[in-house]
Protein backbone atom coordinates (compact mmCIF):
# COMPACT_ATOMS: atom_id res chain seq x y z
CA UNK A 1 0.00 0.00 0.00
CA UNK A 2 2.87 2.36 0.81
CA UNK A 3 4.53 1.58 -2.52
CA UNK A 4 1.25 2.06 -4.35
CA UNK A 5 0.62 5.39 -2.63
CA UNK A 6 4.10 6.66 -3.55
CA UNK A 7 3.63 5.49 -7.14
CA UNK A 8 0.24 7.25 -7.38
CA UNK A 9 1.69 10.43 -5.89
CA UNK A 10 4.48 10.71 -8.47
CA UNK A 11 2.78 9.25 -11.56
CA UNK A 12 2.10 11.99 -14.13
CA UNK A 13 1.66 10.18 -17.47
CA UNK A 14 -1.81 9.02 -18.40
CA UNK A 15 -0.47 5.51 -19.17
CA UNK A 16 1.06 5.25 -15.65
CA UNK A 17 -2.15 6.36 -14.02
CA UNK A 18 -4.13 3.92 -16.16
CA UNK A 19 -1.87 1.03 -15.08
CA UNK A 20 -2.17 2.01 -11.42
CA UNK A 21 -5.95 2.36 -11.76
CA UNK A 22 -6.09 -1.14 -13.22
CA UNK A 23 -4.10 -2.59 -10.29
CA UNK A 24 -6.28 -0.77 -7.75
CA UNK A 25 -9.42 -2.00 -9.54
CA UNK A 26 -8.17 -5.60 -9.39
CA UNK A 27 -7.44 -5.15 -5.66
CA UNK A 28 -10.88 -3.63 -5.19
CA UNK A 29 -12.64 -6.46 -7.01
CA UNK A 30 -10.66 -9.14 -5.17
CA UNK A 31 -11.48 -7.47 -1.84
CA UNK A 32 -15.20 -8.07 -2.59
CA UNK A 33 -16.10 -4.70 -1.11
CA UNK A 34 -19.46 -3.13 -2.09
CA UNK A 35 -18.63 -0.89 -5.09
CA UNK A 36 -21.69 1.33 -4.83
CA UNK A 37 -21.10 2.14 -1.20
CA UNK A 38 -17.45 2.92 -1.83
CA UNK A 39 -18.23 5.30 -4.67
CA UNK A 40 -20.87 6.95 -2.50
CA UNK A 41 -18.14 7.58 0.08
CA UNK A 42 -16.07 9.28 -2.65
CA UNK A 43 -18.77 11.99 -2.85
CA UNK A 44 -17.24 13.56 0.24
CA UNK A 45 -14.07 14.22 -1.78
CA UNK A 46 -15.91 15.66 -4.77
CA UNK A 47 -15.69 19.21 -3.44
CA UNK A 48 -11.94 18.85 -2.91
CA UNK A 49 -11.45 17.48 -6.42
CA UNK A 50 -13.49 20.32 -7.98
CA UNK A 51 -11.53 22.85 -5.96
CA UNK A 52 -8.21 21.38 -7.17
CA UNK A 53 -9.48 21.43 -10.76
CA UNK A 54 -10.57 25.08 -10.55
CA UNK A 55 -7.37 26.24 -8.84
CA UNK A 56 -5.18 24.42 -11.38
CA UNK A 57 -7.27 25.66 -14.33
CA UNK A 58 -6.85 29.28 -13.36
CA UNK A 59 -3.33 29.24 -11.92
CA UNK A 60 -1.32 27.28 -14.50
CA UNK A 61 -0.25 29.33 -17.51
CA UNK A 62 -0.97 27.99 -21.00
CA UNK A 63 -3.48 28.12 -23.83
CA UNK A 64 -6.67 29.90 -22.70
CA UNK A 65 -9.94 28.01 -23.23
CA UNK A 66 -11.91 31.19 -24.11
CA UNK A 67 -10.95 34.63 -25.39
CA UNK A 68 -13.08 36.53 -22.86
CA UNK A 69 -11.43 39.61 -21.33
CA UNK A 70 -11.56 38.06 -17.83
CA UNK A 71 -9.20 35.59 -16.07
CA UNK A 72 -9.31 32.52 -18.27
CA UNK A 73 -8.83 28.85 -17.44
CA UNK A 74 -6.12 27.14 -19.49
CA UNK A 75 -6.12 23.74 -21.21
CA UNK A 76 -2.86 22.86 -19.45
CA UNK A 77 -4.43 23.84 -16.10
CA UNK A 78 -7.50 21.68 -16.72
CA UNK A 79 -5.23 18.80 -17.71
CA UNK A 80 -3.11 19.16 -14.56
CA UNK A 81 -6.24 19.53 -12.38
CA UNK A 82 -7.73 16.34 -13.83
CA UNK A 83 -4.50 14.42 -13.17
CA UNK A 84 -4.44 15.69 -9.56
CA UNK A 85 -8.13 14.81 -9.11
CA UNK A 86 -7.45 11.34 -10.50
CA UNK A 87 -4.57 10.90 -8.05
CA UNK A 88 -6.79 11.95 -5.13
CA UNK A 89 -9.44 9.40 -6.14
CA UNK A 90 -6.80 6.65 -6.37
CA UNK A 91 -5.28 7.55 -2.98
CA UNK A 92 -8.72 7.55 -1.37
CA UNK A 93 -9.49 4.18 -2.98
CA UNK A 94 -6.19 2.73 -1.66
CA UNK A 95 -6.97 3.95 1.85
CA UNK A 96 -10.50 2.56 1.64
CA UNK A 97 -9.26 -0.88 0.57
CA UNK A 98 -6.71 -0.90 3.40
CA UNK A 99 -9.21 0.18 6.07
CA UNK A 100 -12.04 -2.06 4.89
CA UNK A 101 -10.00 -5.24 4.49
CA UNK A 102 -7.62 -5.02 7.43
CA UNK A 103 -8.59 -5.44 11.07
CA UNK A 104 -7.05 -3.12 13.62
CA UNK A 105 -5.25 -5.99 15.26
CA UNK A 106 -3.70 -7.07 11.94
CA UNK A 107 -2.52 -3.50 11.37
CA UNK A 108 -1.15 -3.45 14.89
CA UNK A 109 0.69 -6.75 14.35
CA UNK A 110 2.04 -5.63 10.98
CA UNK A 111 3.44 -2.46 12.54
CA UNK A 112 5.10 -4.53 15.26
CA UNK A 113 6.49 -6.95 12.68
CA UNK A 114 7.65 -4.18 10.35
CA UNK A 115 9.39 -2.18 13.08
CA UNK A 116 10.97 -5.21 14.74
CA UNK A 117 14.21 -5.20 12.70
CA UNK A 118 14.65 -1.41 13.00
CA UNK A 119 17.33 -0.73 15.61
CA UNK A 120 16.48 1.47 18.62
CA UNK A 121 12.75 1.39 17.82
CA UNK A 122 10.67 -0.77 20.18
CA UNK A 123 8.28 -2.24 17.60
CA UNK A 124 6.37 -4.44 20.07
CA UNK A 125 5.84 -1.54 22.47
CA UNK A 126 4.66 0.78 19.68
CA UNK A 127 2.22 -1.78 18.31
CA UNK A 128 0.82 -2.45 21.80
CA UNK A 129 0.40 1.27 22.38
CA UNK A 130 -1.43 1.63 19.06
CA UNK A 131 -3.76 -1.23 20.04
CA UNK A 132 -4.40 0.27 23.47
CA UNK A 133 -5.09 3.67 21.92
CA UNK A 134 -7.74 2.15 19.68
CA UNK A 135 -9.22 0.43 22.75
CA UNK A 136 -9.08 3.48 25.01
CA UNK A 137 -10.20 6.23 22.64
CA UNK A 138 -13.87 5.13 22.37
CA UNK A 139 -13.99 4.73 26.16
CA UNK A 140 -12.58 8.24 26.62
CA UNK A 141 -15.19 9.66 24.23
CA UNK A 142 -17.96 7.83 26.13
CA UNK A 143 -16.60 9.21 29.38
CA UNK A 144 -16.40 12.74 27.96
CA UNK A 145 -19.96 12.58 26.70
CA UNK A 146 -21.17 11.32 30.10
CA UNK A 147 -19.29 14.13 31.87
CA UNK A 148 -20.72 16.72 29.46
CA UNK A 149 -24.25 15.48 30.14
CA UNK A 150 -23.65 15.57 33.90
CA UNK A 151 -22.34 19.13 33.63
CA UNK A 152 -25.22 20.21 31.40
CA UNK A 153 -27.67 18.85 33.98
CA UNK A 154 -25.90 21.08 36.52
CA UNK A 155 -26.42 24.11 34.23
CA UNK A 156 -22.85 24.56 32.97
CA UNK A 157 -24.43 26.56 30.14
CA UNK A 158 -24.75 29.39 32.69
CA UNK A 159 -20.97 29.83 32.65
CA UNK A 160 -20.07 32.01 29.70
CA UNK A 161 -16.28 31.67 29.90
CA UNK A 162 -15.38 28.91 27.37
CA UNK A 163 -11.94 28.34 28.93
CA UNK A 164 -13.55 27.70 32.29
CA UNK A 165 -15.96 25.23 30.67
CA UNK A 166 -13.14 23.41 28.91
CA UNK A 167 -11.22 23.24 32.20
CA UNK A 168 -14.22 21.70 33.98
CA UNK A 169 -14.37 18.99 31.33
CA UNK A 170 -10.69 18.34 30.63
CA UNK A 171 -9.42 18.13 34.21
CA UNK A 172 -11.74 15.34 35.44
CA UNK A 173 -11.52 13.61 32.07
CA UNK A 174 -7.72 13.46 32.22
CA UNK A 175 -7.85 12.28 35.82
CA UNK A 176 -10.28 9.53 34.90
CA UNK A 177 -8.23 8.55 31.83
CA UNK A 178 -5.03 8.24 33.86
CA UNK A 179 -6.85 6.14 36.48
CA UNK A 180 -8.26 3.94 33.74
CA UNK A 181 -4.83 3.60 32.14
CA UNK A 182 -3.34 2.64 35.54
CA UNK A 183 -5.95 -0.05 36.01
CA UNK A 184 -5.40 -1.31 32.47
CA UNK A 185 -1.65 -1.61 33.13
CA UNK A 186 -2.38 -3.62 36.30
CA UNK A 187 -4.74 -5.90 34.39
CA UNK A 188 -2.12 -6.40 31.63
CA UNK A 189 0.63 -7.13 34.15
CA UNK A 190 -1.68 -9.56 35.89
CA UNK A 191 -1.95 -11.42 32.56
CA UNK A 192 1.87 -11.57 32.27
CA UNK A 193 2.27 -8.83 29.64
CA UNK A 194 5.71 -8.78 28.05
CA UNK A 195 7.13 -7.60 24.74
CA UNK A 196 8.21 -11.08 23.66
CA UNK A 197 4.83 -12.58 22.82
CA UNK A 198 3.65 -15.41 20.58
CA UNK A 199 4.52 -14.19 17.08
CA UNK A 200 1.69 -13.51 14.66
CA UNK A 201 1.47 -15.74 11.59
CA UNK A 202 0.65 -13.77 8.45
CA UNK A 203 -1.00 -15.54 5.52
CA UNK A 204 -0.95 -14.53 1.85
CA UNK A 205 -2.85 -15.79 -1.17
CA UNK A 206 -1.56 -16.19 -4.74
CA UNK A 207 -3.54 -13.12 -5.83
CA UNK A 208 -1.69 -11.01 -3.23
CA UNK A 209 1.64 -11.99 -4.83
CA UNK A 210 0.29 -11.38 -8.36
CA UNK A 211 -0.86 -7.86 -7.38
CA UNK A 212 2.44 -7.17 -5.61
CA UNK A 213 4.46 -8.31 -8.65
CA UNK A 214 2.39 -6.24 -11.10
CA UNK A 215 2.68 -3.27 -8.78
CA UNK A 216 6.45 -3.73 -8.59
CA UNK A 217 6.68 -3.73 -12.38
CA UNK A 218 4.50 -0.63 -12.78
CA UNK A 219 6.42 1.18 -10.01
CA UNK A 220 9.73 0.34 -11.71
CA UNK A 221 8.40 1.75 -14.96
CA UNK A 222 7.27 4.95 -13.23
CA UNK A 223 10.49 5.41 -11.24
CA UNK A 224 12.77 4.74 -14.27
CA UNK A 225 10.76 7.10 -16.42
CA UNK A 226 11.22 9.78 -13.76
CA UNK A 227 14.96 9.09 -13.54
CA UNK B 1 -0.02 -27.90 51.24
CA UNK B 2 -1.65 -24.47 51.14
CA UNK B 3 -2.04 -23.09 47.66
CA UNK B 4 -1.76 -19.49 48.85
CA UNK B 5 -0.29 -18.21 52.07
CA UNK B 6 0.42 -14.75 53.43
CA UNK B 7 2.74 -14.29 56.36
CA UNK B 8 2.71 -11.04 58.34
CA UNK B 9 1.79 -9.24 55.14
CA UNK B 10 1.93 -5.48 55.47
CA UNK B 11 1.81 -2.82 52.80
CA UNK B 12 2.61 0.80 53.53
CA UNK B 13 2.37 3.27 50.65
CA UNK B 14 5.10 5.90 50.14
CA UNK B 15 2.80 8.54 51.69
CA UNK B 16 2.90 6.59 54.95
CA UNK B 17 -0.60 5.09 54.70
CA UNK B 18 -0.70 1.46 55.79
CA UNK B 19 -3.33 -0.22 53.62
CA UNK B 20 -2.96 -3.73 55.04
CA UNK B 21 -1.34 -4.71 58.28
CA UNK B 22 -0.04 -8.05 59.49
CA UNK B 23 -2.25 -10.26 57.35
CA UNK B 24 -1.85 -13.98 57.94
CA UNK B 25 -3.85 -16.22 55.65
CA UNK B 26 -3.69 -19.82 54.54
CA UNK B 27 -5.83 -20.85 51.62
CA UNK B 28 -6.21 -24.46 50.58
CA UNK B 29 -6.94 -25.78 47.09
CA UNK B 30 -10.64 -25.95 46.25
CA UNK B 31 -11.79 -23.40 48.82
CA UNK B 32 -14.40 -20.75 48.03
CA UNK B 33 -13.65 -17.73 50.16
CA UNK B 34 -15.42 -14.41 50.42
CA UNK B 35 -13.43 -11.43 51.63
CA UNK B 36 -15.78 -8.69 52.81
CA UNK B 37 -15.26 -5.28 54.33
CA UNK B 38 -16.16 -1.63 53.95
CA UNK B 39 -14.55 0.61 51.30
CA UNK B 40 -10.94 1.28 52.24
CA UNK B 41 -10.64 -1.79 54.44
CA UNK B 42 -7.74 -3.05 52.31
CA UNK B 43 -9.47 -5.83 50.33
CA UNK B 44 -8.25 -4.76 46.89
CA UNK B 45 -4.70 -4.03 48.10
CA UNK B 46 -4.59 -7.51 49.65
CA UNK B 47 -5.88 -9.03 46.40
CA UNK B 48 -3.15 -7.29 44.39
CA UNK B 49 -0.49 -8.93 46.56
CA UNK B 50 -1.69 -12.42 45.69
CA UNK B 51 0.03 -12.40 42.29
CA UNK B 52 2.68 -9.80 42.88
CA UNK B 53 1.02 -6.76 41.34
CA UNK B 54 1.88 -5.09 44.61
CA UNK B 55 4.85 -6.29 46.62
CA UNK B 56 4.76 -6.31 50.42
CA UNK B 57 6.67 -3.76 52.40
CA UNK B 58 6.80 -6.37 55.19
CA UNK B 59 6.02 -10.06 55.30
CA UNK B 60 5.58 -12.30 52.28
CA UNK B 61 3.17 -14.09 50.00
CA UNK B 62 3.71 -17.73 49.09
CA UNK B 63 2.12 -19.53 46.16
CA UNK B 64 2.41 -23.30 46.60
CA UNK B 65 5.14 -22.65 49.14
CA UNK B 66 7.25 -20.46 46.82
CA UNK B 67 7.56 -16.71 47.46
CA UNK B 68 5.71 -14.70 44.80
CA UNK B 69 8.79 -12.53 44.30
CA UNK B 70 10.85 -15.55 43.18
CA UNK B 71 8.99 -15.88 39.87
CA UNK B 72 6.32 -13.28 39.18
CA UNK B 73 5.26 -14.81 35.85
CA UNK B 74 4.69 -18.19 37.47
CA UNK B 75 2.67 -16.56 40.29
CA UNK B 76 0.54 -14.68 37.76
CA UNK B 77 -0.09 -17.87 35.82
CA UNK B 78 -1.30 -19.60 38.96
CA UNK B 79 -3.30 -16.74 40.47
CA UNK B 80 -5.68 -15.00 38.06
CA UNK B 81 -7.15 -11.64 39.03
CA UNK B 82 -10.43 -10.33 37.67
CA UNK B 83 -10.82 -6.63 38.30
CA UNK B 84 -13.92 -4.67 39.20
CA UNK B 85 -14.18 -2.74 35.94
CA UNK B 86 -14.17 -5.11 32.98
CA UNK B 87 -13.75 -2.29 30.47
CA UNK B 88 -10.32 -1.54 31.92
CA UNK B 89 -9.01 -5.06 31.47
CA UNK B 90 -10.19 -5.71 27.91
CA UNK B 91 -7.28 -5.06 25.57
CA UNK B 92 -8.18 -7.03 22.43
CA UNK B 93 -9.96 -5.75 19.35
CA UNK B 94 -12.21 -8.82 19.33
CA UNK B 95 -13.46 -11.17 22.05
CA UNK B 96 -11.13 -13.98 20.87
CA UNK B 97 -8.11 -11.68 20.63
CA UNK B 98 -8.70 -10.47 24.15
CA UNK B 99 -8.80 -14.01 25.50
CA UNK B 100 -5.62 -14.79 23.53
CA UNK B 101 -3.76 -11.90 25.18
CA UNK B 102 -2.65 -13.91 28.25
CA UNK B 103 -1.54 -17.11 26.44
CA UNK B 104 0.33 -14.99 23.87
CA UNK B 105 2.19 -13.28 26.71
CA UNK B 106 3.28 -16.75 27.86
CA UNK B 107 4.71 -17.29 24.34
CA UNK B 108 2.67 -20.44 23.87
CA UNK B 109 2.64 -21.91 20.34
CA UNK B 110 -0.09 -20.48 18.09
CA UNK B 111 -2.05 -23.76 18.05
CA UNK B 112 -2.02 -23.95 21.84
CA UNK B 113 -3.19 -20.33 22.05
CA UNK B 114 -6.09 -21.11 19.70
CA UNK B 115 -7.05 -24.21 21.68
CA UNK B 116 -6.99 -22.31 25.00
CA UNK B 117 -9.07 -19.48 23.54
CA UNK B 118 -11.70 -21.95 22.33
CA UNK B 119 -11.74 -23.78 25.66
CA UNK B 120 -12.06 -20.56 27.69
CA UNK B 121 -14.78 -19.12 25.46
CA UNK B 122 -16.70 -22.42 25.60
CA UNK B 123 -16.42 -22.40 29.39
CA UNK B 124 -18.12 -19.00 29.64
CA UNK B 125 -20.55 -19.53 26.71
CA UNK B 126 -19.09 -16.74 24.60
CA UNK B 127 -17.92 -18.85 21.63
CA UNK B 128 -20.56 -17.41 19.33
CA UNK B 129 -19.30 -13.89 20.02
CA UNK B 130 -15.63 -14.74 19.38
CA UNK B 131 -15.28 -12.27 16.50
CA UNK B 132 -17.33 -9.46 18.02
CA UNK B 133 -15.65 -6.26 19.21
CA UNK B 134 -15.74 -6.34 23.05
CA UNK B 135 -17.40 -2.92 23.35
CA UNK B 136 -20.58 -4.37 21.81
CA UNK B 137 -21.02 -6.85 24.69
CA UNK B 138 -23.37 -6.35 27.64
CA UNK B 139 -22.02 -5.75 31.14
CA UNK B 140 -22.47 -9.41 32.13
CA UNK B 141 -20.84 -10.62 28.91
CA UNK B 142 -17.87 -8.28 29.45
CA UNK B 143 -17.41 -9.68 32.94
CA UNK B 144 -17.55 -13.20 31.47
CA UNK B 145 -14.98 -12.16 28.88
CA UNK B 146 -12.70 -11.00 31.68
CA UNK B 147 -13.18 -14.41 33.31
CA UNK B 148 -12.37 -16.16 30.01
CA UNK B 149 -9.22 -14.03 29.66
CA UNK B 150 -8.02 -15.35 33.01
CA UNK B 151 -9.23 -18.94 32.41
CA UNK B 152 -7.13 -19.11 29.23
CA UNK B 153 -4.05 -18.87 31.45
CA UNK B 154 -5.21 -21.98 33.34
CA UNK B 155 -4.88 -20.52 36.83
CA UNK B 156 -5.33 -22.57 39.98
CA UNK B 157 -6.79 -19.71 41.98
CA UNK B 158 -9.17 -17.07 40.61
CA UNK B 159 -9.67 -13.85 42.53
CA UNK B 160 -12.69 -11.69 41.75
CA UNK B 161 -12.81 -8.05 42.83
CA UNK B 162 -16.45 -6.93 43.29
CA UNK B 163 -17.71 -9.08 40.38
CA UNK B 164 -21.31 -7.86 40.60
CA UNK B 165 -20.71 -4.11 40.60
CA UNK B 166 -22.66 -2.28 37.91
CA UNK B 167 -24.46 -5.37 36.61
CA UNK B 168 -28.21 -5.67 36.10
CA UNK B 169 -30.11 -8.71 37.40
CA UNK B 170 -29.49 -10.96 34.34
CA UNK B 171 -25.82 -9.87 34.38
CA UNK B 172 -25.46 -10.85 38.06
CA UNK B 173 -27.06 -14.22 37.32
CA UNK B 174 -24.73 -14.86 34.37
CA UNK B 175 -21.62 -14.06 36.40
CA UNK B 176 -22.81 -15.87 39.53
CA UNK B 177 -23.59 -19.05 37.57
CA UNK B 178 -20.11 -18.83 36.08
CA UNK B 179 -18.50 -18.45 39.47
CA UNK B 180 -20.39 -21.41 40.92
CA UNK B 181 -19.51 -23.55 37.87
CA UNK B 182 -15.83 -22.68 38.22
CA UNK B 183 -15.88 -23.77 41.85
CA UNK B 184 -17.66 -27.00 40.94
CA UNK B 185 -14.91 -27.67 38.39
CA UNK B 186 -12.34 -27.48 41.16
CA UNK B 187 -10.98 -23.96 40.98
CA UNK B 188 -10.03 -22.21 44.19
CA UNK B 189 -12.04 -19.00 44.33
CA UNK B 190 -11.52 -15.83 46.32
CA UNK B 191 -14.28 -13.30 45.94
CA UNK B 192 -13.91 -9.76 47.22
CA UNK B 193 -17.39 -8.31 47.76
CA UNK B 194 -19.81 -6.83 50.22
CA UNK B 195 -22.85 -8.23 48.37
CA UNK B 196 -23.20 -11.22 50.68
CA UNK B 197 -26.84 -11.67 49.70
CA UNK B 198 -25.90 -12.68 46.16
CA UNK B 199 -23.27 -15.32 46.82
CA UNK B 200 -22.67 -16.22 50.47
CA UNK B 201 -24.58 -19.53 50.16
CA UNK B 202 -21.85 -20.89 47.87
CA UNK B 203 -18.86 -19.93 50.01
CA UNK B 204 -17.26 -22.11 52.65
CA UNK B 205 -15.32 -19.37 54.37
CA UNK B 206 -15.89 -15.70 55.14
CA UNK B 207 -13.07 -13.29 55.93
CA UNK B 208 -13.93 -9.84 57.25
CA UNK B 209 -11.46 -7.00 56.93
CA UNK B 210 -11.43 -3.70 58.75
CA UNK B 211 -8.83 -0.93 58.64
CA UNK B 212 -6.32 -3.14 56.83
CA UNK B 213 -6.57 -6.08 59.22
CA UNK B 214 -8.40 -9.40 59.19
CA UNK B 215 -10.86 -9.14 62.06
CA UNK B 216 -12.89 -12.30 61.49
CA UNK B 217 -12.17 -15.51 59.60
CA UNK B 218 -14.50 -18.47 59.73
CA UNK B 219 -17.51 -20.30 58.36
CA UNK B 220 -20.29 -17.98 57.12
CA UNK B 221 -22.74 -19.62 59.57
CA UNK B 222 -20.61 -18.50 62.49
CA UNK B 223 -20.05 -14.96 61.28
CA UNK B 224 -23.26 -13.85 59.58
CA UNK B 225 -24.77 -12.36 62.76
CA UNK B 226 -21.65 -10.27 63.33
CA UNK B 227 -21.15 -8.70 59.89
CA UNK B 228 -23.20 -5.55 60.56
CA UNK B 229 -20.75 -4.61 63.31
CA UNK B 230 -18.09 -4.26 60.60
CA UNK B 231 -20.17 -2.14 58.21
CA UNK B 232 -21.23 -5.04 55.99
CA UNK B 233 -24.90 -5.39 55.12
CA UNK B 234 -26.47 -8.54 56.57
CA UNK B 235 -28.97 -9.94 54.07
CA UNK B 236 -32.55 -9.22 55.19
CA UNK B 237 -34.58 -11.81 57.11
CA UNK B 238 -34.69 -12.91 60.74
CA UNK B 239 -32.90 -16.23 61.38
CA UNK B 240 -32.38 -16.51 57.65
CA UNK B 241 -30.44 -19.57 56.60
CA UNK B 242 -27.11 -19.05 54.83
CA UNK B 243 -28.27 -21.45 52.10
CA UNK B 244 -30.84 -18.86 50.95
CA UNK B 245 -28.18 -16.18 50.46
CA UNK B 246 -27.81 -16.57 46.73
CA UNK B 247 -29.45 -15.08 43.68
CA UNK B 248 -29.50 -18.47 42.00
CA UNK B 249 -32.75 -20.32 42.49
Amino acid sequence: MILLSIAVSIASRISDLLSLTFIILVALISSKLPFKKLFAELNYFLFLIILVLVVHSFSIPGTPITNWPVPNPTWEGVNSGLVFGWRIILLVAISMILIATTTLSTLQNVIGWGLHPVPLIPGAKISTMIGLTFTLVPLIFDQASEMLDAQKSRCIAGRKNPIERIFFLVFPLLLQTFRRADEMILAMESRCYCEQRTPEIFKTKTLDWVILLSLGLVCCAIFFQLG
Amino acid sequence: MNILTTQNLTHTFPNGFTAINDINLAIQAGEFIIIAGTNGSGKTVLMQHFNGLLLPTEGRVLVEGEPVTKDLTSARKKIGLIFQNSDNQIVGQTVAEDVAFGPENLRLPRAEVASRVKEALDAVDLSELANQPPHTLSGGQKRKLAIAGVLAMKPQVIVFDEPFTGLDYPGVLQVLKQIVTLHQKGHTLILVTHDLDKVLAHAGRLIIMEKGRIVKDGHPNDLIEKVEAYGIHKPFGENRSITTMTWLS
